[in-house]
């Protein structure tokens, strides 16, 4: 057990260390950066609302940058490794192929970590600049967009165990989108006339995760209106959707560890 | 399995499916042979012959049809059997945002080995092979000749009982292709088994007990190099020389050959020309060398993949 974690740990360490030395992540960390800095000026441009605006397209940007991130590194670790062939060299090594792609998810997860912490960091340093206070709902907003971002990268992992990255990232995006729009496909499907629509909404909400349970803000919750500015969700429900998260990503990373291990290495 | 087998394959089929037509492409067929201690075992094969299917079989990066393979008794694929290899692929390609130094301490890693050790097996082995200056830098740097040893440094990481190189020479200049050669001497030295292919004939004739010839998915003939070759003569050439101003083509005997440099003529005789008889019936002319012509190592290439060719 010991040994398989220690060769997990040598790939995502590897992992990581390919993703901050990898140019196109810090484009797209600067433009993250940049985004915060413009969601200042989109506030400033409002009447009485600079906090609030600046806030909701800041939190806005964090979700968004950590997603496009997660589907960069998602398919893109995994299919280079085996277009350069570096993975002849390590899977060569005494390491099982469901230690690599748990290693490879692992070394993506600690970069999306440390990207979200930065993204945050700066999130915070611009409240400050607008002395706005940091509440407890834009933290929990946070926490929820990064268990998005996780399941996000999970999902691109398992496509690219089968699929080009070009395939991958379309399926990603495209998961990624029924999964925001769980709600609205509920309602599509109970009013649409068409027998075949039904099932294949009904078909596509039980096999996609349910991603608008992490971006609520704005949204409804039980009926009742939440809000990172006012009333948001307890604590409580960000724990379940951390939960919710975890098991899909244990589901998708388990489907993706018995694709590569059937796959042959030319 | 005797006691000294290291590398064991037996009946060793692979067949890929390709495209969305579902063509199938049979690139091993019913291969197998038996790698004993101690041995440098020469895997021999055109391009496209099967050599890295079957090696990248025995690495367990490719799932046989059927047969089976077993390293050290092990069988392939087992993380048992990739305990006790090494393995350098063909036209190696690292990360290259790693240095030398930071892949095989992530080799390292992977064979469980704890960092002092890790420390000092890398210094040895960049020491080794001549990567001690440029050991720190980013393997995008390197030219392909030090990407193939970076390559044989990770391979030697675990100190292992068998190394499987694919194509350990390729690329590399004469004075590279002669380190790799004593290097596979000075590993076979110490007692450990090396099975490399190649195309290279030279080198294979230069350092391997036996060898195996891969022609279309097939192995053929496997065993020393000597014993493999036809004992039989298969020509002589002979050269002569002979006075400008006379016709050399009429000294030709039936189904022979020659080239004129000078007054030097290169005779290229069948085996059915009987030598001692065709240089007696000659005048004005002196023998200047005779050389019976044995089968080459690169002759039972050429007889063997020729002959698969047209079955």
């Amino acid at each position: 057990m010991i040994g398989s974690l220690g060769r997990m740990w040598a790939i995502a360490v590897n992992t990581f260390r390919e993703a901050i030395r990898n140019k196109v992540l810090y484009g797209i960390g600067v433009m993250a950066l940049v985004l915060i800095v413009v969601a200042v000026a989109i506030g400033n441009m409002s009447l009485h609302e600079e906090a609030r605006v600046a806030r909701d397209v800041s939190v806005a940007g964090v979700s968004f940058f950590g997603m496009i991130t997660a589907v960069y590194l998602g398919v893109s670790m995994l299919y280079n490794e085996m277009q350069k062939k570096t993975i002849h060299t390590i899977l060569a090594k005494p390491i099982e192929r469901h230690e690599f792609v748990l290693g490879k998810y692992v070394g993506m997860a600690i970069t999306l970590t440390i990207l979200t912490v930065l993204f945050a960091l700066a999130l915070i340093g611009q409240l400050k600049f607008q002395q706005a206070e940091l509440t407890p709902a834009i933290v929990k907003a946070i926490v929820l967009s990064y268990c998005e971002v996780l399941v996000v990268a999970a999902v691109a992992v398992f496509f690219s165990s089968f699929s080009s990255p070009f395939l991958s990232g379309i399926f990603t995006v495209l998961i990624w989108l029924i999964g925001r729009w769980t709600d609205e496909l509920s309602d599509a499907a109970a009013r649409a006339s068409i027998r075949a629509f039904r099932v294949i909404c009904a078909v596509a909400l039980r096999l996609v995760p349910d991603m608008h349970l992490f971006s609520l803000s704005g949204g409804e919750l039980d009926g009742k209106h939440v809000s990172v500015h006012g009333s948001f969700v307890t604590w409580g429900y960000v724990a379940q959707s951390a939960a919710y998260a975890v098991t899909w990503i244990m589901v998708l990373l388990l489907l993706a560890a018995l694709i590569f291990r059937r796959r042959d290495f030319v | 399995m005797a006691a000294d087998d290291v590398i064991t394959v037996e009946n060793l089929s692979k067949e890929f499916v390709l495209g969305v037509r579902l063509k199938r492409v049979r690139a091993v067929v019913n291969a197998s042979f038996t790698i004993k201690r101690g041995e440098i075992f020469g895997f021999v094969g055109p391009n496209g012959a099967g050599k890295t299917t079957t090696i990248r079989t025995l690495m367990g990066l490719i799932r046989p049809s059927s047969g089976r393979c077993t390293i050290l008794g092990h069988p392939v694929p087992s993380r048992a059997a990739r305990l006790q290899v090494g393995f350098l692929p063909e036209a190696p390609y690292f990360y290259d945002y790693l240095s030398a130094r930071e892949l095989l301490e992530l080799c390292g890693r992977l064979f469980g080995m704890d960092p002092a050790t890790r420390t000092r097996r890398a210094n040895q082995l960049l020491a080794k092979v001549g990567l001690g200056e440029a050991a720190d830098r980013p393997m995008r740097k390197y030219s392909k000749g030090m990407l193939q040893r970076a390559g044989l440094a990770q391979a030697l990481i675990n100190d292992p009982e068998v190394i499987v190189l694919d194509e350990p020479m390729s690329g590399l200049d004469p004075i590279g292709r002669k380190e790799v050669r004593d290097l596979i001497s000075e590993l076979a030295a110490a007692g450990k088994t090396v099975f490399f292919s190649t195309h290279i004939l030279p080198d294979v004739e230069a350092i391997c007990d036996r060898v195996a010839i891969i022609s279309l998915g097939k192995v053929h003939d496997v065993g020393p190099v000597g014993t493999l070759l036809q004992a039989r003569i298969l020509g002589t050439d002979v050269v002569l020389d002979v006075p400008e101003e006379r016709d050399h083509a009429a000294l030709v005997p039936p189904g022979g050959k020659a080239r004129r440099v000078g007054r030097e003529v290169a005779f290229v005789l069948p085996p059915e020309v009987d030598v001692d008889a065709w240089l007696r019936s000659l005048e004005g002319v002196r023998v200047r060398q005779v050389s019976p012509r044995k089968e080459s190592l690169e002759d039972l290439y050429v007889r063997v993949t020729h002959r698969e060719g047209r079955a």
